[in-house]
């Protein structure tokens, strides 16, 4: 099944239908999708920085980690289902151009570098402290993790432009 | 002069239609700024307002947290004005009779209401009263994602 077909089948099913010709779901889901970027791409970048070493560099990592990851992950599993409904009720056509493929691979892509993150750093993390200077690992999963997140949401505002020759 | 007239006049001024005639390129990017400004503004008042809830980053004080997430929020307030002036202004005769807007503004004002005199007041105490902290937090949170959920629903309001 190709990804259109699939997408027709999603918007062709009672879910997909029902959401996109609902006056009130459909603009609320969209509403939450985009406030819940405040919880799971805000608090994200602001981890991200204090691995950079540009946010928080006097606060341990493990503390950032440990303190904004359950409203961090809370924000992501918020924006994920609001995403997957909002894709429900897009239709065929959110494949016609590749920012949304695109928008998909480069989540699976920050996804990967997260959980490498999580299987190089997650037990040692707590022993580098207040230290400025991370492992050099730690430093450049902070940047492609910045990179990406904000690629995701510079493309998903991009999507809705497709219809207008962009 | 009504609101109506008002903004036939914004609409039809040099800067407006020189902004309507800007590439497709521009009105793309004042989006992207309107949404960065959105997140970033958000992000920054969420982190304190959790805070002050008692729930969220306590390593720090909702003071030191405040004085950290500042200059996010003029940052962020820069954004969201220059940005939303630049899309309303090419097109502010068919926002003006939109409730969605004018719900927004309404919001927006009381946001801007509360973040200089209640939250001001509060994240510059090192140990607020338990209670107050709790109701400017609720009261903050509230008002500044209404501001945002009002604003997607500007798409969806029929004039």
């Amino acid at each position: 099944m190709s990804a259109s077909e699939l997408l027709q089948t999603m918007y062709d099913s009672p879910l997909g239908t029902s959401l996109a010709e609902s006056l009130y779901i459909y603009p609320l889901v969209e509403g939450v999708h985009l406030l819940s970027l405040a919880f799971s791409f805000g608090l994200i970048v602001l981890t991200d920085l204090r691995l950079v070493g540009v946010a928080f560099r006097q606060v341990p990592v493990s503390i950032v980690l440990q303190q904004l990851r359950p409203w961090l992950l809370g924000g992501f599993v918020i924006t994920f289902i609001t995403g997957i409904l909002l894709t429900f009720a897009a239709g065929p056509e959110l494949v016609a151009a590749p920012i949304f493929p695109l928008k998909l691979l480069l989540i699976l892509f920050a996804g990967l570098n997260a959980l490498w993150f999580e299987f190089k750093f997650g037990r040692t993390v707590i022993g580098w402290g207040g230290a400025e200077a991370l492992p050099a690992g730690a430093k450049v999963a902070g940047w492609i993790s910045l990179i990406s997140w904000s690629l995701v949401v510079i493309l998903g505002r991009l999507i809705p432009y497709l219809d207008s020759g962009f | 002069m009504g609101t109506q007239e008002l903004f036939h006049i914004i609409q039809n001024s040099d800067i407006a239609i020189a902004l309507g005639q800007a590439p497709l390129f521009f009105g793309i990017l004042a989006q992207l700024f309107h949404i960065s400004g959105l997140v970033l503004l958000l992000t920054s008042i969420l982190l304190v307002n959790l805070r002050l809830l008692g729930v969220g980053f306590t390593y720090f004080s909702a003071a030191q947290l405040a004085g950290y997430t500042k200059p996010f929020v003029i940052t962020a307030l820069g954004f969201l004005i220059l940005s939303g002036v630049f899309m309303l202004a090419p097109s502010a005769a068919l926002y003006e009779p939109n409730p969605a807007f004018w719900l927004k503004l309404k919001f927006f004002a009381a946001a801007l209401v509360i973040q200089f005199t209640l939250y001001r007041t509060v994240t510059r105490i090192e140990n607020p009263n338990r209670w107050l902290a709790i109701t400017t937090a609720v009261l903050s949170l509230l008002l500044w994602f209404s501001v945002g959920l009002a604003g997607r629903a500007i798409g969806f309001v029929a004039a």
